[in-house]
Parts: C-alpha cells; sequence; structure tokens
C-alpha cells in the first residue's frame, strides 16, 4: 500500500461533488450547495498537503497505476504520477481552489438556488479536472483533464445564460482553445505511435528517442496547444472576452490555474522541447513577445476584469519565455507566485466591485481604500507582487530570475531579456493603475467589511504573497534547479523596472492629459485590433459558410446532404429509369405474350379436320419408328 | 419357307394391292369391293398360316358383316356423278405428302425388321379349341369388357343415327 | 428368305397399315376415311395372326378377335356419326365439317 495511492483521492472529492449537485436527483438546499461545494474543494487540499510533504522528504517519484487497457501490441496504461512538479503544481491548484470556492460561497450568495447549484457544480469539476491533468502519469488522463477543463470553461464563462454577450464569449474561449486542443492531441498521439505506451515516463524518453524531423513536429504541437490554452499570441483573443463570466470563475479559471496550464504542459514536456532548439527558440519569442502585447494592452484597458486578463496573458508569456530559455523550474515558480498574486487580484477587485454594483470599470475602485479597506490593500499587496516590488513580494524573485535566466542565454538572450524589462515596466504600470485610482476618493465612502468567506480567503492569499517570497528559490531547488542570477547590475536595472512602472502609474492616473489619452486609446485597448481581424478572416467566412449551407443567402439548404440525394437522383434517371420498363421484365411479360400467341397459334392444330389429326399421328408414328429402328442399330 | 408360308404371304401381298386399290376409288362402293376382296385374300392366308378360326371369323364378321353395313349405309347416300367427279378431283391433288409420310413410316420398319432375321420356322397351326380355352378360360374378363364395348356402340349408334323428333 | 414368314407377315402387316393411313391422308369425304380406319386395321390384325402362328399361340388368334370387336363397334358408331353429319350439313367433306354440334 504505497502512499501514491493517496493520489486516487486527490481529485475525487471535487469530483464527487459535481457528480453530487450536477448530477444528482434530490433537491438541495442552499445551505447544503454550499456544504457540498465547500468540502469538495478543501478536501483535495487537504489530501494533497501530506502528499506535498511526504514529497518533500525524498522520494518523490511514484506512479500510482489506475488500470490498464491492452489494445493489440500496444499497452494503455492509466495512472496518476507524484513527482516534484505535480506536487508543487498540485498543491497550488487545490490550496487557490478553495480559496476561491470557499469566496464564492459569499459572492453567489444572491444566485438563486438552481443556478448556484450549477455554478458550484461546475466549479467542482474543473477542480476535479485540473488535478486530473497536474497528477496525470499518462497522456490519456492528462488530455482528459485538459479538455474538461476546457469544458467547464466554456459553461462557467456561459455562466449568465440570459447574456448573449456571455455566451458567445464562452463559444469564442471553447472554439479557439479547441483548435489547440487539436495540435495537442496530435502531438501525445504521436508520441504514442513513437513510444507504444501512454506512460509520461514512457513518452518523454521516446519523444527525445525520435528522429529529428518528427521530434520537431511533435514539439510544434505540443507548443501549439500550450499557445491556445494559455492564451498566448495568436491564440489570445478568448481570454479578455471570457471575462464575462463571475468574478470567481475569472480569478481561478482564467487567471491561476487554466491559462496557466500550458505552462505547466511544456513544463512536463520540457525534455522533448528542449531537444528541438527551434522549437524553444519559438517558444521563447513567443513568451516575450506575448508579454510586452499583454501588458502594452492592459495599460489601456478601462475594465479592471479585463486588464488583469491581459495581465494573466503578459505573465503567462514571462512563464513561456523562460520555458523557451530552458528554464522549466523558474516558470513554475513564476506560475506558484503568479496564481497566487493573480487570484488575490481578482477576489479583491470583485469585492470592491461587488460594492459598485457590479461594474467592472476601473473606476469602481475611486475610494476602495475607505470603502473597503480589507480588500483593497489585499488588492495592493497583490498589485505590488505583480508588479515585482524587489525583495519583499514573491513576484519578484521569480520575475527577476526569468529576465536573469534571459540575460543569462546569450547575445539573443539579450534581446529577449529587454522585451521582457520592458514589458516589467508596463506591469508595473497597469498594475498600479487600479491602486492609485483606489485612492481618488468621491464623496464620504462608508467603510465596510465583507464576509468571512470573502475575507479569509483574500487575507489567506495576501498574506502568501508574502510568505512564498523567501520559498521561491527553494521551490525552484526542489524542481531540481539552481536560480538563476545574472550580473548585479542586470538585477539592479530589474529591480528599478517596477518603480518606473509605478511611476508612470501614477503619471497616467492623476494627469489628465495623459488619462484622457489613455481613455482614447481605442487600438490599444482592444489588443490591436486582433480580435477584429480574426472575426473578419475567420469567423464571418465560417458563418458565412453555415448560412449558405443552411439554404440562407441563396445557397441550397444543407448541400452536402442534398448532393448525394441530387447524385443518387441522377444516377437513377440514367441508369434505372431506362430499365424502370424493366426489359427484363417487360421480358417476361413478352415472353408470356408470345406463348400466349404460340398456344393462338396452336389452337390452329385443332383444326377440326380429321387428316390434319391423322398427318399429326402419322408423323409421331414415323418418329417412334425411326426411333426404334436406330436402337437396333449397334 | 414351308409352302404354306409362302402361300400366306403371297395373300399378304395380294391383300396389299386390294386395300391400296380401295382407298383410290372415287366410288364408294367400288373401295367398299376391294375392301372385301382383300379381306377375302387375308382371310385365305390366315388358313395357310393354320389359323383356321381366324380365317373362318373374318369372312364371317369382317366382310360379312361389317362391310355389309357399310354397305346398307351406302345404299342411302347420294353418290351420282357429280360426287364422283368431285372426289376424282380431290384425289388428283395432295397425294404427295402423304405418300412422302408413308414412306418415311414404312422404310425403318421395314429395314428394322429386316435386320431382325433369325423367325424361321413352318407356321404352326393353332386349333380353334385352344382358342376356346384361351377365351373362355385366362382371357374371360377381356372377352366380357369387349362385349361391353360392343353393346356400348350399338348404344351409341342408335342414339347418334336417330332421327330427331318431328324430321 | 431365311428367316421365315414373320417378317414377311409383319412387312405386310405394316404395309396394309399405311396404306390404310395413307387413304385416311389423302380423302376428303367422311366415308371414305371409315373405310380406310378399315383397312388400317387389317394391319395389326394379319400382324398378330402370323405372330401366334408362329409361335404357336392362340393368343394371336384371341387379339385378332378384339380387333374385330374393336372394328365392328367403330365402324357402327362411325356410320351414325356419317348418317348424323349428312342430314345436318351440307357437305360430307371432313375438311369443311369442323364441328359436330350441327
Amino acid at each position: 500500500m504505497t502512499p501514491y495511492l493517496a493520489l486516487l483521492l486527490v481529485p475525487m472529492p471535487a469530483m464527487g461533488a459535481f457528480l453530487l449537485l450536477g448530477l444528482g436527483p434530490a433537491q438541495f438546499e442552499r445551505r447544503a450547495i454550499q456544504t457540498i461545494a465547500l468540502l469538495g474543494a478543501v478536501a483535495p487540499a487537504v489530501v494533497m498537503l501530506p502528499l506535498g510533504a511526504y514529497c518533500l522528504t525524498g522520494t518523490c517519484d511514484g506512479v500510482q497505476p489506475i488500470f490498464d487497457l491492452t489494445v493489440g501490441d500496444a499497452v494503455v496504461a492509466l495512472a496518476l504520477m507524484l513527482d516534484p512538479l505535480s506536487a508543487i503544481v498540485g498543491v497550488t491548484v487545490t490550496l487557490i481552489g478553495a480559496c476561491v470556492i470557499g469566496y464564492s460561497i459569499d459572492y453567489m450568495a444572491k444566485a438563486d438556488v438552481a443556478d448556484l447549484r450549477r455554478y458550484f457544480a461546475l466549479m467542482n469539476l474543473f477542480l476535479a479536472s485540473m488535478l486530473c491533468m497536474v497528477l496525470a502519469g499518462d497522456s490519456i488522463v492528462f488530455f482528459l483533464g485538459w479538455e474538461l477543463m476546457g469544458l467547464c470553461s466554456f459553461f462557467l464563462i456561459a455562466y449568465h445564460v440570459t447574456s448573449p454577450r456571455a455566451i458567445a464569449a464562452g463559444r469564442k474561449a471553447f472554439v479557439i482553445t479547441r483548435v489547440a486542443d487539436a495540435f495537442l492531441l496530435a502531438g501525445l498521439l504521436l508520441l504514442f505511435i513513437e513510444a507504444g505506451n501512454v506512460r509520461l515516463d514512457v513518452l518523454i524518453p521516446a519523444g527525445i528517442a525520435t528522429e529529428e524531423v518528427r521530434r520537431g513536429l511533435i514539439a510544434f504541437l505540443l507548443l501549439g496547444g500550450a499557445l491556445g490554452k494559455s492564451a498566448q499570441l495568436p491564440f489570445h483573443t478568448w481570454l479578455p472576452s471570457a471575462m464575462a463570466g463571475p468574478t470567481p470563475v475569472s480569478a481561478l479559471l482564467h487567471s491561476a490555474t487554466m491559462v496557466a496550464a500550458g505552462a505547466y504542459l511544456l513544463a512536463r514536456f520540457a525534455p522533448i522541447m528542449e531537444s528541438v532548439p527551434l522549437a524553444m527558440a519559438v517558444t521563447a519569442v513567443m513568451g516575450a513577445a506575448t508579454a510586452l502585447f499583454g501588458a502594452a494592452s492592459a495599460v489601456f484597458q478601462k475594465d479592471i476584469k479585463r486588464l488583469l486578463a491581459y495581465s494573466s496573458i503578459s505573465q503567462i508569456g514571462f512563464m513561456l519565455l523562460a520555458l523557451g530559455l530552458g528554464q522549466p523550474e523558474v516558470a513554475i515558480a513564476h506560475f506558484v507566485v503568479h496564481a497566487i498574486f493573480k487570484s488575490l487580484l481578482f477576489l479583491a477587485a470583485g469585492d470592491i466591485t461587488q460594492i459598485a454594483r457590479g461594474t467592472t470599470d476601473i473606476s469602481a475602485m475611486r475610494g476602495a481604500l475607505w470603502s473597503r479597506p480589507l480588500a483593497y490593500l489585499a488588492f495592493v499587496a497583490g498589485a505590488a507582487s505583480l508588479a515585482g516590488i524587489p525583495l519583499i513580494t514573491a513576484g519578484w524573485f521569480s520575475k527577476e530570475a526569468i529576465l536573469s535566466a534571459a540575460w543569462l542565454a546569450g547575445p539573443f538572450g539579450v534581446v529577449l531579456w529587454g522585451v521582457a524589462l520592458a514589458s516589467a515596466v508596463l506591469t508595473a504600470t497597469y498594475a498600479f493603475r487600479p491602486v492609485f485610482t483606489g485612492l481618488t476618493r468621491i464623496g464620504r465612502p462608508k467603510a465596510s467589511l465583507g464576509g468571512l468567506f470573502t475575507n479569509l480567503p483574500i487575507l489567506f492569499l495576501a498574506a502568501g504573497t508574502f510568505a512564498v517570497a523567501p520559498l521561491v528559490e527553494p521551490i525552484m531547488n526542489f524542481l531540481g534547479a539552481e536560480m538563476p542570477h545574472g550580473p548585479k547590475a542586470v538585477e539592479l536595472v530589474g529591480a528599478a523596472a517596477p518603480f518606473i512602472g509605478l511611476g508612470l502609474a501614477a503619471a497616467l492616473t492623476f494627469v489628465p492629459t495623459l488619462s484622457m489619452r489613455v481613455a482614447r486609446a481605442r487600438r490599444m485597448r482592444s489588443g490591436i485590433r486582433i480580435d477584429s481581424i480574426y472575426q473578419v478572416i475567420f469567423v464571418q467566412p465560417f458563418v458565412g459558410l453555415v448560412r449558405w449551407l443552411n439554404g440562407e443567402k441563396g445557397g441550397i439548404a444543407d448541400p452536402v446532404g442534398t448532393l448525394p440525394i441530387l447524385g443518387a437522383e441522377r444516377l437513377a434517371a440514367a441508369v434505372i429509369r431506362p430499365f424502370a420498363h424493366d426489359p427484363v421484365d417487360r421480358g417476361w411479360a413478352g415472353f408470356s405474350a408470345g406463348m400466349v400467341r404460340a398456344w393462338g397459334a396452336g389452337r390452329r392444330m385443332q383444326s377440326g379436320r380429321v387428316r390434319d389429326y391423322v398427318l399429326a399421328l402419322g408423323l409421331g408414328l414415323a418418329a417412334f419408328l425411326l426411333i426404334a429402328w436406330g436402337t437396333t442399330w449397334r | 419357307m414351308s409352302g404354306a408360308a409362302i402361300f400366306a404371304v403371297w395373300a399378304g401381298a395380294v391383300a396389299l394391292v386390294a386395300m391400296a386399290l380401295a382407298v383410290t376409288r372415287p366410288n364408294v362402293v367400288h373401295a367398299l369391293i376391294w375392301v372385301v376382296a382383300g379381306l377375302l385374300s387375308l382371310a385365305s392366308g390366315f388358313f395357310a398360316l393354320g389359323a383356321g378360326f381366324a380365317g373362318a371369323v373374318q369372312i364371317l364378321i369382317y366382310a360379312g358383316a361389317i362391310i355389309a353395313v357399310f354397305v346398307f349405309v351406302v345404299m342411302t347416300i347420294d353418290s351420282g356423278p357429280a360426287a364422283m367427279a368431285a372426289e376424282r378431283a380431290r384425289l388428283a391433288t395432295g397425294w404427295k405428302g402423304p405418300l412422302a409420310l408413308v414412306l418415311l413410316v414404312l422404310a425403318p420398319a421395314v429395314l428394322g425388321l429386316a435386320g431382325a432375321g433369325g423367325a424361321g420356322g413352318a407356321p404352326q397351326p393353332v386349333p380353334a379349341r385352344d382358342l376356346g380355352v384361351l377365351l373362355f378360360g385366362p382371357w374371360a374378363v377381356a372377352v366380357e369388357l369387349a362385349s361391353a364395348m360392343l353393346i356400348a356402340a350399338l348404344l351409341g349408334a342408335r342414339h347418334l343415327a336417330r332421327r330427331e323428333g318431328g324430321e | 428368305m431365311t428367316s421365315g414368314f414373320l417378317i414377311a407377315a409383319l412387312v405386310l402387316a405394316t404395309g396394309l397399315f399405311l396404306v390404310g393411313l395413307f387413304g385416311l391422308l389423302i380423302r376428303r369425304g367422311v366415308l371414305f376415311q371409315i373405310v380406310s380406319l378399315e383397312v388400317m386395321l387389317t394391319g395389326p390384325a394379319l400382324a398378330f395372326v402370323a405372330a401366334g402362328a408362329h409361335h404357336g399361340d392362340p393368343g394371336g388368334q384371341g387379339m385378332f378377335v378384339f380387333v374385330l370387336v374393336l372394328a365392328a363397334s367403330e365402324v357402327a358408331l362411325g356410320l351414325a356419326l356419317y348418317l348424323r353429319l349428312s342430314r345436318h350439313a351440307d357437305t360430307t367433306d371432313s375438311d369443311t365439317v369442323r364441328e359436330l354440334r350441327q
């Protein structure tokens, strides 16, 4: 009985909560729903923490098989795995999940019971599937978790089913991530073909051993899958729209965990990626470009949630940059840190905007210091970590590691370092814009405190951003790498970056002309209109095609369906109709008619003339005699 | 072949010729007379073969009764020169086909018979008494059936030949 | 002919039969056809008697008796039909007289 058996128990509570809430036939009251959901969210954390601790003690390379399927020569061995990577990410996910679902109890308090039940069921399913993916020991469980996460994302973004905007956003997210998932699936299948087994510990060595072209193909396919799920360029357009979902959804899925799944994918398959230098280069470049693009777009956002969404895009770009530089441990460390402060930011912002009657405009932050001090201060803590305020926040350590890794990666790395540095400056800018907006006061706001379930998670996470700071390096060491340190000068420049950004933020907030220019920068706000470009290139032709196939706008309704029918009709006319009067049938009819004629002719034999009959008899007699005579021949 | 056999064959040949003539006369009565001639020669042949009863019966019944009936009926019809001319006309045409057919039948029969051979021996006379024993013994049922047929023929002829009422 | 009289008799019997057949084929008058039938009957009669003489078997003559019975019945009925025909039809041509119903 290995301790790894407990791995199976980690996703189970969440899955159980989903089954109960989502599919259970009984009616639940509000309190019951909330209890079940909370249990389903907290229990995995409770199981995971000891497992993580066990992992710390040493042997942390265990595989817990689930079951095996033998398909011909190949063995499909499903399993869960516990190694440093999955332990770290698993602990992070379970803790953040527990925090967010606990927070949802207060946040969603006003929803009616049916919607609440749906919400919590889906959140628990998401948690279960993310844990499946994180703890997966084989590519099938991995992909299963991946896909289920995408499905939950769709349902949760479109949680407000009465809002067409939400449904459209959910659909966009699902379609874009689905396209990327196709790449991932192709990559995993190619690996399976190479390896003949689905276990990750067999797939990865087999992947490294394949010949170069195929290995490169696999690496790029995996990269494509990661880019889509993590909302990186060019697949990023779904994430800002996905903010149409409730804030806890954004906190859990679209900031902390799901979007970082791409980074986890690349970290897990890092050995394969590292063996294809071209893929690594592309990853690093895409990561840096996305980081800059995301940060730049975030500066100009008017809506807090969209700002935080672009921020996620940018931060995951940083993670991909680290992965592309061959430092998956640094990327995972940043993943952990990002999960903490991003979810904190969302939860705090959600609490503050609830006061402002639910609008998520940045102006809702006004006077937050006074109206919701706890949440506001937590927000400040998160923003500080996001900006990477040196030495006290965890964000500083991980970001500095990434910058150093970039600097140390040769001349091309210096270019990347420059890009990352610019992104860091912009990061601090957009991070503190809401903070400074919160300092502006309108009227005399009354201070209020949120509910227990609101404040506990926020406090916990806020403490986490500071508490994890000294843990960043140990995390990296635990994952098996040293924290990279560039030259001191480079580090100092990196330390200065957040403050420059801070200054910029203050300027943009308080200097009217600048703030007006920001307000009017529509193209930057819409992310250089990439979304609109996609709409024109991909969506509109597709919708037009669908309409045409449906028969609107002058097409034949369902040509794919009617073409075979038309073809069949034409075939019938050409081949079958000539036979419709069925020559064979006609032949038979003619035969029978001919028989009638023959019989008519035969009746003439019955002439009534004796001599004719005699003639016939005589002929018959002649024949018989001839035969008889013939028999005497010998 | 013994003398009796030769005579029997000769008588048969004569009968054949007589019959051939019989069927080709335009006058019915002439035809009938020739038939009688043939029957009588056949009867003589039977006698030569030692089948005395058969010969006697042939003369008495076949030539004497059956052909006599024929003659009675013929007497009731009008067989004037016009009728005879018509018959002659009919006879002139259309004899080739039937002749061919007859020869066609005759050829295999004769050839087959000729090839048979081994039918040697003189004719053995069969006394009438043996015939009587046969007819009243094993063939008694057949005789009864034959008499039944005669009765049927009698009644049928009576019915078919009756005059309709009021004629 | 070493083969004896039977073959000759049978040939003659065939000849008689065929003569009758010939007559039946070429004559159109019903009466003549009945006469031809009689001629035909003498064929088998001769055959039977000759065979009986050859084997010394009275069965030959017995059969001849039956042939005679047959000839008598047939003549009676044939002539009766002829009388009926001659009363009701204009001609006694067997070719044109097709139906006995008249």
